[in-house]
Order: structure tokens, then C-alpha cells, then sequence
């Protein structure tokens, strides 16, 4: 047992003194890495999404394909010893409350990135919080929409996006529907900036070929499927459409399909892939024995591959984590009058972002920081994520894929369209 | 003398008044918060409209149309404020706040400045929609449509304060006067009883001992006379103990 003795004393403090910069470093270097979201044993990411609302579909489906990989990787050991968790916070598909859920997860929850966020008009209004932050080099990753403004200057340089974009998406249906003859096209769209980002998209697809759109019509966001949507279908019906493309959510969406039709307006209606294609065709379904009257005016397009096709590897490995996980909204996000689809394609794209999240993590290395994420995930270079689709990302290129996907309702489900002539002409 | 009838003519006097009064002061209160909340409201939306209208210009030079709408989308929390359109130069909208759809209104009228003008829709409401130009007017316009129902509103809310006032007044007004009608007729009404009595008696020592004639205000004075009249008529009344 050491004495107190002078000598045991001066040894003591000279020890001490020679050891307290690389204690102190070594603390503070534990408490930066905890402040950045990053611990020895997690790595925590927030996400502000719909779990409430007409909308709450998309949010719960989305983080349902996400934490099945994550509980996979999770089960696994984590990413390099640490697990994967998701901060959540609803927003109910609104953009004032995604603004608050924002900060709180950035001052409070000091979360590592933020990743799964629903909706444009969430998105953009967050935007301006990232460039406000830049200093702490946070990054929003995969945001489940197709909008531009997180895609284009001032704000593309604090989000990585995964999804084909909007524009895209609307070209790709106009091309086609003009491919078959349908020239004539109007747009039923969601009063705010994800509505008028698709409107654009068309609006800029039909400049193209000289045409213009014929008949425009809103609704507002957050409108259900109770709601009528006669007003609008008689709008629309005035300009004699070949063809509609809604830029919607799931309620309103299936509303307009449903009055449309009992209006007589039996022509294409086609949907963004934001829409949440099973929500809308449990909607059009429900309460009716002859909802293909409905559903085969439908077509939708996608940016993930048909998730009955398991030939594809990404799509398979899908299908057995959640069956095997089922991942459920925890505790007081849970709605328990909401029945969640075994699979959709808003949960595989959740699922393939939470996949190519975790390569990205995985290539931080053993200390992860926020300094060096953008660098990571510039060395995704065509990348292999099992999805048909090689990826890759540069400072010029924040958008991993392009790949478009159309699908129509053949008894009951979505199936691939492949020809659109021989369903269209 | 009839007292009922001058007790009505007083309280339909004070009515009459109080019905001017309120009348006159309503129109002055309508007219002069209509017109300064009315200035005010074109003042403050043509601010917004040249607001919004500086921060399209990059926007639309630059960027998605969806971050104008977001940007229209913020404006649109402000109360007061109804719908919100942009246009190209050509007179294309770029983006608009308008549900189910542009009105017709709106898509057949031809506008071409920014003035102030009012409008107003199917719907029966009114609008004051004032305009701002976006980079001089080359990359288009803004326009604004300020609910005029929320100006009728605050008129009401005036006008209703300024009438509960006046009730008030009025109401406390009727007391008074009723008090004070009260007050005046009880003199008179024994006057009235006292030339009655007067008039009755051949030959009383009543008439002489009357309260009323020790009175010193004009109700006195009229009983002296009174007495003083039924003497000479008739010498043999006795005379007043008050007259002593």
C-alpha cells in the first residue's frame, strides 16, 4: 500500500501532469464524437416524416423497409461494432412542425445525419436549416421525394438523393402517354410545392414536344379520400384530356380517381410514385366489388422495381427481412388503426436507402465523423446495391439512380407495364 | 295637464336622440375604419407583393418553380391574405395558392398593370388584389388577393364596441330620465290634485292647510295663485296658514 509521503506525492502529480493532455484530448475527442451522434456503441440518425395523417402511409411504410435492414445489420453486430439507430419525430406531412423536429434533432438529439424524410413541402422548408448548419456539415440523405430544390443550387450540396427525380418521373410519363397518342394531357396536382414541382415537370416534358398542358386542378394537402373531388374533375373534363397525371398523396389521389370515373372520365390517370400505390388501391378497393372499374384506368410509375419480382437480388433480400423482422412504428408513433402492407414499393425504397446508407457508414471507417461523410460517399463509385442499376455519386452527380419503373393493376396487384400501346392506344 | 303624454314625449325624445347619435356616429366610424384599414391593407400587401416579388427574381431566373411555390405557400400564413399568383411575363402562371383552380375570373380578365383593383368571385366574397412587378415587370408580376371580409369584420367588432357604449349610455339614460320625469310630475300631480280640490270645495279649511303651499319652488307659487284666484271668487275661503 503506497504511504503519503512527499516523494509518493511528487511522483503522483508529475504522472498526472504528464498524462492529463492525453486524458483531456481523449475526453474531448469522446464528448465531440457523442455530440455528433456517434458513440461507441451507436450511431444515431433522425428522421421527421408523416406517422400521422392522411399521409401517415407513406412515412410508416418508408421507415418499415428502412429498419428492416437496419434490424438486419443491427442483429449482425451493427456498422463496425455500433448499431444503427433511428431518432424519430412525426410531422404529419406538414412543413412547420418537420422545421421544429429539425432543430430539435440537431440542437437536442445531436443526431449523426438525417435520413427518411417525407414529403417536398417538409423538405424544402428544411433545406434552409442545413445551409444555416453547414459549419456542422450535416447531410440529409434519401429524402422520399423527387423534388428539385434538393437537387439544384443553393441547397443540392446538403442532401444526397437515391430516387429518380420528379422531372424525371413526369418525362417519363408524358414521353409515353405521347408515344401512344395521348396528346392532350392535364394535371391534377397537391397545392403546394410538391404538387407545382410535378406540375413543372410536366409543364417543361410537353415544351418539349410543342404541347402544353390543357387543364390544370388542385386540392389541398391533406384532403382524404372522403373528400369529393368533383370540383376538380369538372374542371379538367372542360379541357378534354386524353390523359391525367396527378401529383398527389394516396387519399386525395384515389378520390380523384374515384369521382373522375363516376364522372365518365374514363381515360389514363397516372401517379407519381410518391403517391403510395397499395395505400391508393386499398382505398379504390375497399367497400366496392368492381374496383377494377377503378383501377384499370390506373398507372402509376415507380423508381424501385416490382417487389414480386424477386429475381432481382436487392428485391429478394427485401422480401426475406420483412418477413423476417415485420418492423413495426415504436410506442408513441404507433397507429393502431393502420394495417401495414407485408410489402410495398414505398418500404423496399426505404429499404434499398437504409441499404446503401449503411455501405456509406460502413466506409467511414472505424471513427465515423461528419466531416468525412460527404468523402464517403463520394467513393460510392458504380456501386452494386443489387437493384439492376449501378451507383455512384460525385460533387457533380448527388442522385444515385435514374431508373424508371411503370406498373398497372391487373387483379388486384401491380404488375410491370411494359407495353403501352397495346393498353393505351 | 296630461302627465303620461309628456312622460312619452320625453322618452321619445331621449330615443330619438340616442337614434341620431348612434346612427351618426356608426356611419363615421364605418366610413373612417373602411378607409384607413382599407389603405392599410393595400399598403401592407403591396409591401408582401414587392417582398415576394424580389425574392422570385432568382428563383425563377434559377431555380424550380416548386421552390416558388414554397416560398408563396409561407406568405399565404399571413392573415388577411387569400390567394397568391405569379406570371410569367407573357402572363403564364408560374405558381398560384388557388383551389380547385384558377377562377375564371382571374384566367379571362386581361391584367396587365399592378394597381390596386377589387375583385370579386363565385364565391361571393371580396378581394382587394394589389400587384408588384418582378424585375421591372421582364420576368413577370406578382399579384395578391387580401380578403375584404376580414376589413368587415373589424368594422363590425367597431362598430358592435361602439354601440354596446352608446346602449349602455342609453339604457342608464332612461333611468335617469325616468328618475327625473318622476321627480318633476309629482309636484305637478299634486298641483293637479290641489286645483281639483280647490275647485271642489265651497267652503274648506283643507284647501288652506295644503303642504303644497308652503312649497318655495314654481308648484308652491302656482298653489298660492291658485288660492289667491279662488279667494277673489269666492272671499270667504280662510286664509292660508303658509300666507300667515
Amino acid at each position: 500500500m503506497p504511504l503519503l509521503t512527499r516523494r509518493n506525492l511528487l511522483k503522483t502529480s508529475i504522472a498526472g501532469s504528464l498524462a492529463l493532455p492525453f486524458v483531456t484530448r481523449l475526453a474531448l475527442a469522446q464528448e465531440s464524437l457523442a455530440s455528433e451522434g456517434v458513440s461507441d456503441s451507436q450511431i444515431v440518425l433522425g428522421t421527421s416524416a408523416a406517422f400521422s395523417g392522411p399521409s401517415r402511409g407513406l412515412g410508416i411504410e418508408l421507415y418499415r423497409g428502412a429498419q428492416a435492414y437496419f434490424a438486419h445489420i443491427n442483429g449482425q453486430g451493427g456498422v463496425r461494432g455500433r448499431e444503427v439507430v433511428l431518432k424519430l419525430y412525426d410531422d404529419g406531412y406538414q412543413p412547420v412542425p418537420s422545421v421544429q423536429n429539425t432543430m430539435k434533432l440537431l440542437l437536442e438529439d445531436k443526431v449523426f445525419a438525417l435520413f427518411g424524410y417525407v414529403g417536398t413541402p417538409t423538405v424544402t422548408r428544411v433545406l434552409p436549416i442545413l445551409k444555416k448548419f453547414q459549419q456542422e456539415d450535416i447531410l440529409l440523405f434519401f429524402p422520399f421525394t423527387g423534388a428539385q430544390p434538393q437537387r439544384e443550387p443553393p441547397y443540392g450540396e446538403f442532401a444526397f438523393n437515391l430516387r429518380a427525380s420528379y422531372r424525371e418521373e413526369t418525362q417519363g410519363l408524358v414521353d409515353n402517354f405521347l408515344s401512344v397518342g395521348r396528346t392532350r394531357i392535364a394535371v391534377f396536382y397537391q397545392a403546394d410545392a410538391y404538387g407545382r414541382s410535378g406540375w413543372a415537370g410536366v409543364r417543361k416534358a410537353l415544351s418539349a414536344y410543342g404541347e402544353s398542358i390543357v387543364g390544370e386542378a388542385t386540392y389541398k394537402r391533406g384532403s382524404r379520400f372522403s373528400s369529393s373531388m368533383r370540383d376538380q374533375v369538372e374542371i379538367l373534363k372542360k379541357s378534354d384530356p386524353q390523359a391525367v397525371i396527378c401529383i398527389g398523396a394516396y387519399g386525395a389521389c384515389a378520390a380523384f380517381l374515384r369521382d373522375a370515373v363516376d364522372a365518365g372520365l374514363e381515360i389514363p390517370i397516372a401517379n407519381l410514385s410518391f403517391v403510395g400505390s397499395e395505400n391508393l388501391l386499398q382505398l379504390i378497393s375497399e367497400g366496392t366489388e368492381a374496383s377494377d372499374r377503378y383501377s384499370r384506368h390506373l398507372v402509376n410509375s415507380q423508381v424501385v422495381p416490382s417487389y414480386e419480382d424477386e429475381s432481382i437480388p436487392v428485391v429478394k433480400e427485401y422480401g426475406e427481412l420483412m418477413r423476417r423482422y415485420n418492423p413495426k412504428v415504436p410506442g408513441d408513433l404507433y397507429q393502431a388503426d393502420y394495417q401495414p402492407f407485408d410489402k410495398s414499393f414505398v418500404s423496399l425504397e426505404g429499404f434499398v436507402n437504409a441499404k446503401l446508407l449503411v455501405e456509406i457508414l460502413n466506409r467511414l471507417g472505424d471513427a465515423p465523423s461528419r466531416e468525412r461523410l460527404e468523402e464517403a460517399v463520394f467513393s460510392i463509385k458504380d456501386f452494386d446495391l443489387g437493384i439492376g442499376e449501378l451507383i455512384s455519386f460525385s460533387p457533380e452527380r448527388r442522385q444515385g439512380m435514374r431508373r424508371l419503373y411503370y406498373t398497372v393493376v391487373e387483379e388486384g396487384r401491380f404488375i410491370p407495364l411494359y407495353d403501352w400501346s397495346a393498353r393505351f392506344s | 295637464m296630461n302627465i303620461q303624454r309628456l312622460f312619452q314625449r320625453t322618452l321619445f325624445g331621449i330615443f330619438l336622440l340616442f337614434g341620431i347619435i348612434a346612427v351618426s356616429t356608426s356611419w363615421v366610424c364605418i366610413a373612417t375604419v373602411d378607409s384607413q384599414l382599407s389603405e392599410e391593407y393595400v399598403s401592407n400587401s403591396k409591401g408582401i407583393a414587392k417582398t415576394i416579388a424580389d425574392a422570385s427574381v432568382d428563383i425563377i431566373l434559377n431555380r424550380d418553380l416548386s421552390a416558388l411555390q414554397s416560398l408563396i405557400d409561407q406568405f399565404l400564413e399571413i392573415q388577411g391574405i387569400n390567394y397568391i399568383y405569379i406570371v410569367n411575363e407573357d402572363g403564364e402562371f408560374l405558381a398560384h395558392t388557388f383551389v380547385p383552380g384558377i377562377p375564371e375570373e382571374i384566367l379571362s380578365s386581361d391584367r396587365a398593370g399592378t394597381d390596386s383593383i377589387e375583385r370579386s368571385f363565385s364565391d361571393a366574397e371580396n378581394y382587394i388584389e394589389v400587384g408588384s412587378p418582378i424585375l421591372a415587370g421582364v420576368a413577370g408580376s406578382v399579384y395578391i388577393g387580401m380578403d375584404k371580409s376580414l376589413i368587415s369584420l373589424k368594422i363590425q367588432r367597431a362598430v358592435g364596441r361602439q354601440m354596446y357604449l352608446i346602449s349602455s349610455i342609453f339604457i342608464a339614460g332612461i333611468f335617469a330620465a325616468i328618475w327625473l320625469v318622476n321627480l318633476a310630475a309629482k309636484p305637478v300631480s299634486a298641483l293637479l290634485a290641489y286645483a281639483v280640490q280647490l275647485a271642489q270645495e265651497q267652503k274648506g279649511e283643507q284647501a288652506t292647510q295644503n303642504p303644497l303651499l308652503e312649497r318655495d319652488d314654481e308648484a308652491g307659487q302656482l298653489a298660492r295663485l291658485f288660492l289667491y284666484f279662488a279667494k277673489i271668487v269666492d272671499p270667504d275661503r280662510v286664509e292660508p296658514q303658509a300666507a300667515k
